[in-house]
């Protein structure tokens, strides 16, 4: 909906239009504000944080929030707090990347399986059956032990089982779109193949997308901690989140500063990225209608 | 309709010939020797040797493989390298509890989610769909393991009310199964108030309600069919997920689930028992994404499957 | 119809009301940490799997809650000067659950089945000395070994070579694992890997036992869960209590905390066949690199003891040593002696758990302070076995240093010392990992084993604990300790140095 004022017309660019909604839904700006505090203070880490991620300090162990130590120390007196802001970079990034990874190949896959029909439809479903098949946990305890373990083949190992999840998704959002009347209208004009997908059906299939892309990214950190619940995580002395949330629950009654702050974090970004998901595809959704 | 159906389950036996060809390979990649883990530390290198045979786990690997596809075509899926039991006796003892507690979990997680989408897609933009929205949201926030404990530790230590864990009775499914819905019922929830949300500005919606088509039937019939669509494959999946057990759930609260068995079974490297498995799994979900698709059809007719 | 309803609703409200499930009063639950495989003795090799089976086997000999050999089945045992012959004197008042006796006949049949290659046991290596056996009357039994073997009669206490009744042998064949049938205070009743349910004997050769009427073995992997098991009185022991809940527990009025040694050794073992190991001034640097105390009181929360021998000290035959103090710049020292004045980099193998993640870290941390610079890498049981044990040749180990521990089944020195630092040990015959080849060392180990006479062993045994501790194959560290939770209303059931457990005399008030 445009705004007229008396005597001109002021029409908006979409991008515009699209700012505009964002920025009505107050909790999901809040929530980008966060993520962006979020990233800041991962890049910024170097800088404002009060101890490095890795000094021990024996004579300081399992000590509860203080001045000096603002969310305690762990079992080998380290800063909790600076370790949660170094953290914050090895969360997020693993959070970005592998998520980022799985949905652009389960776009492509599900966006030509819907599209084409047929014998490739069926090979690529069922592919992604075959790979849906093998449970994330197994997948990542088979990249560990064959390539090593260690943070990026955590990434891989996660990237590659969304994808089939995004496949499938992308699938049943082409197969409806297809059907409308709007794609039938461009491909009898003669819109040719690939503009079509592109231009045409790719944008529906967004709104669906983006919903499970912020889930996703929330949700690949708490994979990332469920591996580190079975050992398989970031190694040692990496303060990722999910890896001091496992190791902490070792002293559940006993210390609980250990697991209250890194779980709060992880809750905390987690929650942005869907709060801020839910805000874009509402503002997208309008812009394509 | 039902050639569709006969052809894709005929799909499906080759979907789970792959499947076994390539997980056969693919344990026998990993690093590490079966008759090794199985005989321990204690035994020594003619122990071991001893367990090797046992095993059946000399000779080249395209023999081995041939002897496991005529065992299985004969119903015998081998014995687990680690108890030395039958390997149906050892999943069959594992899928009742897996099942049941799916079914439960899946259960409230579904009906709940539909109801928090549906209010929250009709009051949109009001407090009500901003409060649930964040509800559901931090129900998928949480760690698993951490919920699972915090849980046990309340209702189970400090009340008393619920066991801490296995299977004995109705009591034990409390726990397990909400630490298990909340992230599905979130998902569920999520995805219908989207659902929701993207057909009520439709064109066709507000036609309908322009004719004077009363709300309800403009919700049903116009715009909820093909929005379902993304639901319903994601309650599919997460169907499809939670069968194969869920590791965390069930090592929290002892559950006596396929999950457990998977990763115990990688860890000692227990062949028969991990491709007994990822059968399993890969037919459940080849059967569950057949019913998927076919619903598809079901809501919106127009989509034609071929 | 009426009268259904009203039972319907008074089940219902009963059953609401007890939260707990209603156990009869004598009824013991034990709550354990990993699974049962299965309960075939001579094919099982973890304490817990062993641990269920000594509710319902015994062997000849056994062990008591100090891991101290004591006459079990067999009243006593005679052998002669060379170690290879054993005579055991049966009892003669024991009965198998199925009614059987047990005699020197069902002995002979026990043994033979684990001797016999084809049955592919894998406790086999506990027998594969003996040549033949020999029934010399319906309660002797004399075993004619093949080469001197000092230790056979622990090898006799070992959970491998458990009675079980040849009926039942006969009748079930294979499935003999899931169907035990034995001569101990408790009869079977029913298996899955992660619950085993045992009921009373009542026939049991020992008057007065058992105390109770079953006990039940459930696996609760999760830490926090199983303290909540015992806290909630769904469990009336839980083993092991992790460390770090030992505080929560102390301060629960209706629980005791039970703390004993163990034989459990932990330690970093060092390639002593690859640089910079191969240097004894290095060895010796890491060793002093170490504060065994900090080591203990953050990675055990301070249950364990500094390790001051090559074994622990409650194995037979164990002879301190000392200590290697903490003395940073002494390894410092010692490392730019040895011309590392800039230190090294290298790669520290352990387990995934995250007990030995946290002792590798701090490791880490230690060695670092050195100038060491160490890179943690936790593998994977799998793979850890293919890189350690599967070697065929010393050059091609690949390992630097590996966090581990060793636990002597059998109580005894030899175990503990000869398959991880015996030349003739190394992978794959046995566990050798640090590469570590001795000639005085060798023939020490070798003497102990030699001969039956325990005068003589114990001399052995000392002279190669002190050449070992001198030449530092390894990083000493710590002994674990033991530790179980109990709920004060149990008595009589003990947690052993080796990890098993023991409910013979269990009782509950």
């Amino acid at each position: 909906m445009s705004e007229m004022a008396i005597g001109t017309v002021r029409i908006r660019s979409p991008l515009g239009e699209f700012w505009r909604r964002f920025t009505r839904r107050r909790v999901a700006l809040f929530a980008g504000m966060v993520i962006l505090f979020l990233i800041l203070a991962a890049i910024l880490a170097p800088w404002i944080a009060p101890y490095d991620a890795t000094t021990p300090d024996y004579a300081n162990v399992l000590s509860g929030p203080s001045f000096t130590h603002l969310a305690g120390t762990d079992v080998f007196g380290r800063d909790i707090f600076s370790r949660i802001i170094w953290g914050g970079r090895v969360s997020l990034t693993v959070g970005f990347v592998s998520v980022a990874l799985g949905c652009i190949a389960g776009m492509v896959l599900g966006l030509v399986s819907g599209f084409a029909g047929g014998f490739l439809d069926s090979l690529i479903m069922r592919f992604c059956d075959v790979l849906l098949a093998f449970p994330g946990i197994l997948l990542a305890i088979a990249v560990v032990a064959v390539l090593g373990p260690g943070i990026s083949n955590v990434v891989y190992a996660i990237a590659v089982f969304s994808m089939p999840v995004f496949a499938r998704l992308v699938r049943g959002s082409t197969l409806a779109l297809k059907q409308t009347v709007y794609v039938q209208a461009a491909r009898s004009i003669g819109v040719r193949k690939l503009p079509l997908i592109l231009y045409h059906i790719l944008p529906g299939t967004l709104p669906g997308v983006i919903v499970y892309l912020s889930l996703r990214i929330g949700t690949s950190i708490l994979t990332a901690a469920a591996l580190s619940f079975i050992g398989l995580g970031a190694q040692p002395p990496s303060p990722e989140w999910g890896a001091m949330l496992s190791d902490g629950r070792s002293y559940l009654g006993v210390a609980d500063h250990l697991t209250v702050f890194p779980g709060i974090a992880i809750f905390v970004t987690v929650l942005a990225f869907n709060l801020l998901g839910d805000g874009l595809r509402d503002a997208l959704d309008q812009k394509l209608r | 309709m039902l050639a569709f159906i006969l052809r894709r389950l005929a799909g499906t036996v080759l979907v789970l010939l792959t499947v076994s060809v390539f997980v056969f390979g693919f344990v026998r990649l990993l690093p590490g020797d079966p008759a090794r883990l199985v005989a321990g530390p204690d035994a020594t290198a003619e122990d071991v040797a001893a367990v090797r045979a046992d095993l059946g786990l000399e000779g080249p690997v395209w023999r081995q493989y041939v002897r496991y596809i005529g065992q299985t075509l004969r119903g015998d899926l081998g014995r687990s390298a680690k108890t030395r039991q039958p390997v149906i006796a050892e999943i069959g003892a594992r899928f009742m509890p897996t099942l049941w507690l799916t079914l439960v979990a899946m259960g409230w997680s579904t009906l709940f989610g539909l109801a928090v989408g549906v209010l929250s897609g009709v009051k949109r933009g009001r407090w009500e769909d901003q409060t649930a929205m964040v509800l559901a949201v931090s129900g998928v926030s949480f760690p698993s393991f951490w919920l699972g404990l915090l849980l046990i530790d309340l209702f189970s230590v400090r009340l008393g009310w619920l066991p801490t864990g296995g299977d004995d009775d109705w009591r034990s499914f409390v726990l397990p199964s909400i630490t298990l819905g909340a992230g599905v019922a979130a998902v569920v929830a999520r995805f219908t108030r989207s659902a929701f949300v993207e057909v009520a500005g439709e064109d066709y919606v507000r036609t309908a309600r322009a004719k004077g088509v009363p709300e309800r039937g403009v919700i049903w019939k116009h715009a909820l069919r093909n929005a379902l669509i993304p639901v319903v494959t994601m309650i599919g999946l997460e169907f499809g997920f939670l069968l194969g057990g869920s590791i965390v759930v069930e090592t929290v609260f002892s559950w006596p689930g396929l999950g457990r068995l998977l990763v115990d079974s990688v860890s000692f490297r227990d062949y028969p028992v991990i491709q007994a498995e990822i059968l399993l799994f890969s037919t459940e979900f080849v059967l569950i994404n057949l019913v998927v698709d076919v619903l598809y059809a079901v809501v919106n007719p127009e989509i034609r499957l071929r | 119809m009426s009268q259904l309803f009203s039972k319907v609703v008074l089940g219902g409200a009963l059953a609401l009301l007890s939260a707990a499930p209603a156990l009869a009063a004598k009824d013991l639950v034990i709550g354990v940490d990993s699974n049962m495989p299965h309960l075939d003795p001579a094919n099982t090799n973890d304490t817990l799997s062993q641990s269920v089976e000594r509710t319902m086997y015994q062997g000849l000999f056994g062990f008591d809650k100090d891991m101290k050999l004591i006459p079990a089945l067999a009243e006593k045992v005679d052998s002669d000067e060379t170690a290879t012959e054993f005579t055991f004197h049966l009892r003669h008042d024991v009965t198998f659950h199925d009614g059987t006796p047990f005699n020197a006949e069902a002995v002979k049949v026990n043994l033979e089945r684990v001797m016999n290659p084809e049955n592919h046991l894998s406790r086999r290596s506990l027998v594969s000395m003996v040549s033949h056996v020999d029934v010399v009357d319906p309660y002797t039994v004399k075993f004619v070994l093949s080469q001197p073997f000092g230790a056979f009669v622990n090898n006799m206490a070992h959970p491998g070579t458990f009675m079980i009744s040849p009926k039942a042998l006969a009748q079930y064949g294979k499935d003999i694992a899931t169907h035990p049938v034995g001569t101990g205070p408790f009869k079977f009743v029913s298996f899955a890997t992660d619950t085993v349910k045992t009921t009373k004997y009542e026939s049991y050769w020992k008057p007065g036992l058992p105390k109770v009427d079953s006990v039940t073995f459930k696996s609760v992997p999760e830490n926090g869960s199983r303290f909540a098991m015992l806290q909630t009185g769904e469990a009336q022991f839980i083993a092991p209590l992790p460390a770090e809940l030992v505080k929560a527990a102390q301060g629960i009025p209706t629980l005791n905390v039970v703390i004993s040694p163990s034989i459990i050794a932990r330690y970093v073992a060092l390639n002593n066949m690859r640089k910079p190991f191969d240097d004894v001034r290095v060895r010796e640097a890491l060793n002093y690199a170490v504060d065994k105390n900090a080591f203990i009181k953050i990675v055990f929360s301070g249950y364990a003891e500094p390790l001051d021998a090559p074994i622990p000290p409650k194995l037979a035959f164990y002879s301190k040593q000392g200590e290697w103090p903490y003395d940073p710049a002494k390894a410092k020292a010692l490392l730019a002696e040895a011309g590392y004045p800039d230190g090294f980099s290298a790669e520290l193998w352990g387990a995934t758990s995250t007990l030995a993640k946290r002792a590798m870290e701090f490791l880490q941390q230690q060695f670092a302070a050195v100038g060491v610079k160490i890179t943690v890498s936790p593998l994977e049981a799998g793979v850890s076995t293919a890189k350690l044990w599967n070697v065929q040749k010393p050059e091609d180990a690949t390992m630097q240093m590996d966090f581990t521990a060793w636990s002597s089944s059998t109580g005894d020195a030899d175990w503990g010392l000869r398959p991880l630092l015996d030349s003739k040990s190394f992978p794959p015959n046995l566990f050798n990992i640090a590469y570590y080849h001795s000639a005085e060392a060798d023939k020490a180990i070798e003497a102990g084993l030699g001969s039956a006479d325990p005068a003589k062993r114990a001399v052995a045994y000392a002279e190669a604990q002190k050449i070992i501790w001198k030449d530092a194959p390894w990083v000493f560290l710590s002994v674990d300790q033991l530790i179980a939770g109990e709920s004060k209303r149990l008595s009589g059931v003990y947690y052993m140095p080796d990890g098993g457990i023991l409910t013979e005399e269990a009782a509950l008030n």
